[in-house]
C-alpha cells in the first residue's frame, strides 16, 4: 500500500486516460443501477398474484349472430355442457377475464348519496360456481345460491342485492371492521342503490394489471345476457390441453348461430398483459451484459496500451528489484483507484438519474441497496478486465533495461 | 493527399486489427442501440397525418360530475357522449366534422367455406373519409343522406373486402353485418395509421378497422359499445334509448378548421352550445371546452411509450459510454504514434496536415462503427419486434429519414470521439520524441 | 548559408533556469561537412533543434539560406523544414507500417510533386544508399546500418540545402557506423552540406570543420585540412 503515493502521481501524469476509464465506469454503473432498478421493480409488477389458478384455467368467447340467436339459453347449455367435460374442474360465464386489461369498474361508497367518497373497484359477474372456478377462497361469509343468480343486459340499470368483496376492497370500504365484521354491511352503488356484502373473498386481481387499485375486485351473481359471451374454463390439475381441446370440440360442435373465438389460456393472457414488462427486462438485460463488456473490453484496450508504454518502465522495475507480485498490485491498484473515482461520480450518476426518471416518468424510486452491490460489481470487472494485461506486464524482462532502443 | 491519407489509415488499422475492430465495434453498438431506440421513439412520435395534421382538431367538452373533474387538474373527459357527438355534427359549423366510435360485429360473407368473422367496426360520418385522407380502392364513401338516416351502407377495409369477395370490386353488393344486409359503397385500399390517431383511447397503434359504416346505425341497429365507456352517473331510463340520452361518454369528435379564424369561430360555436345546454341542467361545470390538433392531441393522450423513452434516454448513455471508450482507445494508439507524427512535423508536415491524416483514420473508425451501428440496429428492431409481438407491428423499421439520421449519428460520434485524441496528437512538438531514450 | 548569431536559448522550470546555449554564433557555409561535439548537457541537441527549425530560442538571431527564422509561424517553419533540411536521427525514426519505398515519400509527400517525379526522386536516393533492389520491404526486415541509409535517402530526397545528422552511428556497431560514415563523406563530396552532431571524436575527425560545444557555447573551433579529407576520398 505504500505505493499508493507513487501510483497516483504516476496516474496525474496520465490524468486523461485515467479520466476517460473513471468517466466510463461511471455512465455505466449509472446505466446499471437504474437498470436493475427497473428490471426489478417490473419484476416485483410481474410477480403479484392475480390470485387465480393460472395454470390450469383458459377461456372461450363465444359471439351468436343468427336473428333467433336465444343468449340466455345458448349460456345456460354451454355452462351445463362444459362442465360435464371430463378434463373440466369448473366453468363460469364471466364479463372479464383477469389481467386482460378489458373490464368493467364502479364505485361504491359506504354512505348513499351523491358526493360522497367513492371507493373503485372492478366488477366480475359470475353464478354460483364463480368462486371455484376462478379459485378465490371465502375467508368470511358466504357464497352466492344458485336462486339468486339472474341474467342482466346492457340496458339493465339495478342491481342484485348481494355480492363478494375481495379482502383489499373491504378493507378500503371499512378499514376500521374485521372481515366477519363486515359481512352483512351494505355499501351502495350508483350513488344510492344498496348492496349486502355477503361474503369475503381472499384475493383476485381487477383486469387491468396497471390500475392503482388492482386489489379491488367485486362478484356480483349475474350472468350476462348478450351474444357476446366469454367462458372462463378451470381444468382439473393437469388437464389444461384436453380441456382446451375438449371444451372447443364441444362448443363448435353446437349449432346455434354463433361463433367461437380462439381459446387463450391465462398463461397467455399473463404473458400479453405483462409482455411490454418482460420485453424492457429483456432489453435491459441485454444493455447490461454488453456494457460491461464494452467496458471492460475499454479498460483492457486502455490498460495494455498504457503497460506497452512502460515496458521500458516495467523492465527496469524488475532489474532494480521489483517482484512479479509488485508489478501485478501496481497495476491493480492503479485500476482500483481509477474504478473508485468512476464509482463515486457513478453513486452521484445514478442517484441524478432516478430521480429525473422519478419526476420525468413517474418510476419508483431507487432503493440504495443497490449502490453497494453496483460498486463491488465495477470494482470487479475492473479488476477481472485488469488482470490479463497486468500478468502480462509481470513477464516483461528486466533484459529490457539495458537495450538500446 | 486524401488517398494518402486513407492508405495510411488502411496501413494504421490493419497494424492493430483487434484495438480498430473494439474501436469501431464499439460505435456500431453504441449506434445500434441508440438507433434502435430512436427508431421506436421516431415512429411512436410521428406524425399520421403531415399534409394537415394542424387542421384537424379534436373536441373536448366537459359535461363531467360537478363534484369532481375526469381527471385532475381539471381536465375535461377525452370523450363525449351520444348527444353532444350527434348534436355538434348536426349543427355542423364546419365544413367538415365527424364524430367516431368503435364497436363490433359478426360478418357473414356468403360462399362455401367461408366462416363468420368478428369484425372491428368504426361507426363515423361520411366527412371521415375526407377529413382523414382516406384511400379508395373503389367507390367512395356514403353519402349525406346515409348520414341522416342510418341508411345501411358500408365501406369495408381491403383486407375485409379480400376475405368477403376475394378482393373484387364490391361496390353494390351487400354484406350481411350482426344479422342485416349492408350495401358496399366503397372499398379502401391499404390503410394504416401510425398511430390512428382519430382514436387513441384504447391504445394509439391498435389496428385499423374492418369497415366503416354510418354512425346513425349504432342508434338503428344498437350496436354494442367498444373501447372505454366513462360515466359518472348512472342513465337514467330504461332500454338501449337510455343509454344514449345518458352523460356516459363513448365517442371521439374531429373537426377541420382551415384557419385560426375558423378555429375561433368553432370555439365560440362550442362555448354557445354548452351555455345553451347548460340552461337544460346539463354541463354543470364551468365553462372548459378543448380544441387540439393532431400532434397535440399525441401528446396529450402520451402516445408515446413511457417505457420506450426511457430506454432511448438510457440507450443514448450507453452510446455515451462507447464514445468514452473509443476516445481512450483511440488516445492510446495515437500516442503510439507520436514518433512518427513528430518525425513527419520535423520533415516540414504542417499542423493541418497530420491533423487531417489523424482524422481520415477516425472517419474511418467512424464510418465502419456507423455501418456497423445501423445493421445492429436492424437486428435490434427485428428483437424489439420478436419481444413485442403485435405491441409494435409496423413501429421497428429503419425508413430513410432514420438511416439519414442513422448516418448523422455515426458522423457526430466519431467526430466527438476522435476530436480530441486527434488535436492532442497533432500538438506534439517536432523535436520531442525523435530521440531515442 | 546557416548563420546563427548570439542564439540563447533558456530552458525555465518553477525553480531553475537552465541556459541551454549562450550568445552562441556559428557560420556554415555551402559544401561543409560540420561536425559538433560535446560533452552531454553541453547545448549541442539544443543547437540540433533550433537549427533544424524544431524549437524556438530567446534571442538572438538566425539566418537561414539568407531568411530571418525568427518570425516565421508554423506553417512557413514546416515549409522551410521540409525544403531546406534533410534530418538524419540516431534512432532512424523509419516509421514501421511503411515499406522503404513509402518512408522515402514521406517528406515528398508535403509538397506538390507528380507522382512521376517523386518516383524518381525516390528510387535514385534510395539508389544513393545502396538499397534501390529492397524497395518493398519493411524497416523491421532491414538490419540497423541498412535502416539509416534509408533514412539517408529520406533525407536526400528532398534535396535539402543541408543535411542535419543527430548521432547517425549512435546506435551501430563500428563497422556499419564506418560504411554509414563514408556514405555521408560521399554525399558531401557530391556537394551537399552536412551538419553532423555526435559525441565520437574520431568521427567528428573525419568532418572539414570540428565544433566542441561546451556549457552552450562554441569553445573551439578548427578548420581541418582540405587535402586530408581528399586523401580520404
Amino acid at each position: 500500500m505504500s505505493q499508493i503515493g507513487p501510483i497516483f502521481r504516476a496516474l496525474m501524469r496520465n490524468k486523461v486516460g485515467a479520466l476517460l476509464i473513471a468517466l466510463q465506469v461511471a455512465v455505466t454503473m449509472t446505466i446499471i443501477v437504474n437498470a436493475i432498478h427497473l428490471i426489478n421493480a417490473r419484476g416485483d409488477l410481474m410477480g403479484r398474484s392475480s390470485g387465480l389458478d393460472e395454470a390450469n384455467q383458459l377461456y372461450v368467447t363465444s359471439v351468436g349472430y343468427a336473428n333467433d340467436f336465444d343468449a340466455p339459453y345458448v349460456i345456460d347449455t354451454d355452462l351445463d355442457g362444459i362442465r360435464q367435460l371430463p378434463s373440466v374442474d369448473d366453468a363460469v360465464q364471466i364479463n372479464a377475464i383477469p389481467m386482460s386489461n378489458g373490464g368493467w369498474s364502479m364505485g361504491l361508497q359506504t354512505k348513499a348519496g351523491e358526493g360522497e367518497n367513492s371507493v373503485p373497484t372492478a366488477l366480475y359477474m359470475t353464478d354460483e360456481h364463480g368462486l371455484n372456478t376462478l379459485d378465490v377462497e371465502l375467508i368470511a361469509g358466504e357464497n352466492f345460491k344458485a336462486t339468486e343468480i339472474s341474467y342482466r343486459d346492457r340496458n339493465t340499470r339495478d342491481w342484485p342485492q348481494s355480492v363478494i368483496l375481495t379482502e383489499a376492497l373491504a378493507k378500503s370500504l371499512f378499514p376500521d371492521l374485521s372481515p366477519t365484521e363486515i359481512v352483512g354491511q351494505t355499501v351502495y352503488i350508483q350513488s344510492n342503490e344498496p348492496l349486502t356484502i355477503i361474503g369475503i373473498m381472499d384475493h383476485l386481481q381487477a383486469p387491468w394489471t396497471g390500475w392503482t387499485t388492482v386489489n379491488h375486485s367485486m362478484l356480483v351473481p349475474n350472468k350476462f345476457d348478450s351474444p357476446y359471451s366469454r367462458y372462463l374454463v378451470r381444468a382439473k390439475p393437469g388437464q389444461r390441453e384436453q380441456a382446451i381441446e375438449q371444451v372447443e370440440q364441444f362448443m363448435k360442435q353446437r349449432e346455434v348461430g354463433r361463433m367461437v373465438r380462439e381459446t387463450e389460456t391465462m398463461t397467455q393472457v399473463r404473458m400479453d398483459s405483462y409482455r411490454g414488462d418482460s420485453a424492457l427486462q429483456a432489453i435491459l438485460w441485454t444493455i447490461i451484459v454488453v456494457l460491461c463488456i464494452i467496458t471492460a473490453l475499454g479498460i483492457v484496450g486502455l490498460v495494455s496500451f498504457s503497460i506497452n508504454r512502460r515496458r521500458r518502465q516495467i523492465g527496469t522495475r524488475r532489474a532494480l528489484g521489483a517482484q512479479k507480485a509488485d508489478i501485478m498490485s501496481y497495476f491493480l491498484t492503479e485500476n482500483v483507484m481509477i474504478t473508485s473515482v468512476g464509482v463515486i461520480l457513478g453513486i452521484a450518476g445514478s442517484v441524478a438519474l432516478n430521480m429525473w426518471l422519478v419526476s420525468s416518468f413517474n418510476l419508483p424510486r431507487l432503493s440504495y441497496i443497490y449502490l453497494p452491490i453496483a460498486m463491488i460489481a465495477m470494482w470487479t470487472i475492473g479488476l477481472i478486465a485488469v488482470w490479463g494485461p497486468a500478468l502480462r506486464a509481470t513477464q516483461i524482462s528486466p533484459a529490457i533495461a539495458t537495450r538500446n532502443v | 493527399m486524401w488517398l494518402y491519407y486513407t492508405r495510411l489509415a488502411w496501413l494504421s488499422l490493419k497494424r492493430h486489427p483487434l484495438l480498430s475492430l473494439l474501436m469501431s465495434g464499439a460505435i456500431a453498438l453504441g449506434i445500434g442501440a441508440a438507433m434502435t431506440t430512436i427508431t421506436i421513439n421516431y415512429l411512436m412520435s410521428a406524425d399520421p397525418i403531415p399534409e394537415k395534421s394542424d387542421r384537424l382538431f379534436y373536441v373536448q367538452l366537459d359535461n363531467w360530475s360537478p363534484n369532481e373533474p375526469y381527471d385532475e387538474p381539471n381536465e375535461p373527459p377525452d370523450q363525449l357522449t351520444y348527444t353532444d357527438a350527434t348534436a355538434l355534427k348536426a349543427q355542423a359549423p364546419a365544413q367538415l366534422q365527424t364524430a367516431l366510435a368503435q364497436s363490433g360485429g359478426v360478418i357473414e360473407p356468403q360462399g362455401l367455406g367461408k366462416e363468420p368473422f368478428l369484425a372491428r367496426l368504426r361507426l363515423t360520418h361520411n366527412d371521415f373519409f375526407t377529413m382523414f385522407n382516406s384511400p379508395f380502392l373503389y367507390g367512395q364513401g356514403w353519402s349525406d343522406s346515409a348520414d341522416e338516416t342510418g341508411d345501411r351502407s358500408i365501406v369495408l377495409s381491403k383486407n375485409a373486402n379480400e376475405a368477403i369477395f376475394a378482393g373484387e370490386n364490391s361496390v353494390g353488393r351487400t354484406v350481411r353485418l350482426e344479422g342485416k344486409e349492408f350495401r358496399v359503397v366503397g372499398v379502401l385500399d391499404e390503410w394504416v395509421l401510425k398511430p390512428r390517431f382519430y382514436d387513441v383511447t384504447t391504445g394509439a397503434f391498435n389496428e385499423m378497422e374492418d369497415a366503416y359504416v354510418p354512425f346513425k346505425v349504432k342508434e338503428t341497429m344498437e350496436l354494442p359499445n367498444s373501447g372505454n365507456t366513462n360515466c359518472w352517473k348512472m342513465p337514467e331510463g330504461e332500454g338501449f334509448k337510455s343509454f344514449l340520452t345518458s352523460e356516459c361518454v363513448n365517442f371521439q369528435f374531429w373537426v377541420q378548421l382551415n384557419s385560426a379564424q375558423e378555429q375561433q369561430e368553432y370555439m365560440s360555436f362550442l362555448n354557445a352550445y354548452v351555455e345553451e345546454q347548460k340552461k337544460l341542467g346539463r354541463f354543470q361545470r364551468p365553462l372548459n371546452n378543448r380544441l387540439t390538433d393532431v400532434m397535440g392531441w399525441m401528446e396529450h393522450e402520451n402516445v408515446v411509450d413511457d417505457d420506450a423513452e426511457v430506454m432511448m434516454y438510457l440507450s443514448l448513455m450507453f452510446l455515451a459510454v462507447c464514445l468514452l471508450n473509443t476516445i481512450g482507445l483511440l488516445l492510446t494508439k495515437f500516442s503510439f504514434k507520436t514518433g512518427e507524427i513528430a518525425l513527419r512535423r520535423a520533415v516540414g508536415a504542417t499542423r493541418m496536415q497530420l491533423y487531417q491524416q489523424q482524422l481520415v483514420e477516425t472517419v474511418f473508425i467512424g464510418v465502419a462503427g456507423g455501418i456497423g451501428g445501423l445493421i445492429l440496429a436492424a437486428l435490434g428492431l427485428l428483437g424489439i419486434e420478436y419481444l413485442y409481438g403485435d405491441q409494435v407491428k409496423d413501429l421497428a423499421s429503419l425508413n430513410l429519414p432514420l438511416l439519414g439520421i442513422g448516418i448523422l449519428l455515426a458522423i457526430i460520434s466519431s467526430a466527438l470521439a476522435g476530436a480530441y485524441p486527434t488535436w492532442r496528437t497533432c500538438r506534439i512538438p517536432p523535436a520531442s520524441q525523435l530521440k531515442s531514450e | 548559408m546557416l548563420v546563427m548569431n548570439n542564439i540563447t536559448k533558456v530552458f525555465r522550470t518553477e525553480t531553475v533556469e537552465t541556459h541551454a546555449l549562450k550568445q552562441f554564433s556559428l557560420t556554415v557555409n555551402e559544401g561543409d561537412f560540420v561536425a559538433v561535439t560535446g560533452p552531454s548537457g553541453s547545448g549541442k541537441t539544443t543547437f540540433l533543434n533550433i537549427a533544424g527549425l524544431l524549437e524556438s530560442f530567446d534571442d538572438g538571431e538566425y539566418t537561414l539560406d539568407g531568411r530571418s527564422v525568427k518570425n516565421l509561424n508554423d506553417k512557413q517553419l514546416s515549409q522551410l523544414r521540409n525544403e531546406k533540411i534533410g534530418f538524419i536521427f540516431q534512432s532512424f525514426n523509419l516509421i514501421p507500417d511503411l515499406n522503404l519505398f513509402d518512408n522515402v515519400d514521406v517528406p515528398l509527400r508535403y509538397r506538390k510533386l507528380s507522382k512521376a517525379e517523386r518516383k524518381e526522386r525516390i528510387e535514385h536516393s534510395l539508389d544513393v544508399v545502396g538499397l534501390a533492389n529492397r524497395m518493398r520491404h519493411l524497416p523491421s526486415q532491414l538490419s540497423g546500418g541498412q535502416q539509416q541509409r534509408v533514412a539517408i535517402a529520406r533525407a536526400l530526397a528532398g534535396n535539402p540545402l543541408f543535411l542535419l545528422a543527430d548521432e547517425p552511428t549512435g546506435n551501430l556497431d563500428s563497422k556499419m557506423a564506418d560504411s554509414v560514415m563514408s556514405l555521408l563523406e560521399e554525399i558531401n563530396q557530391s556537394g551537399t552540406t552536412i551538419v553532423m552532431v555526435t559525441h565520437d571524436l574520431s568521427q567528428a575527425e573525419r568532418a572539414h570543420r570540428h565544433i566542441q560545444v561546451l556549457d552552450g557555447q562554441v569553445t573551439e573551433q578548427k578548420r581541418v585540412a582540405p587535402e586530408l579529407t581528399t586523401v580520404n576520398a
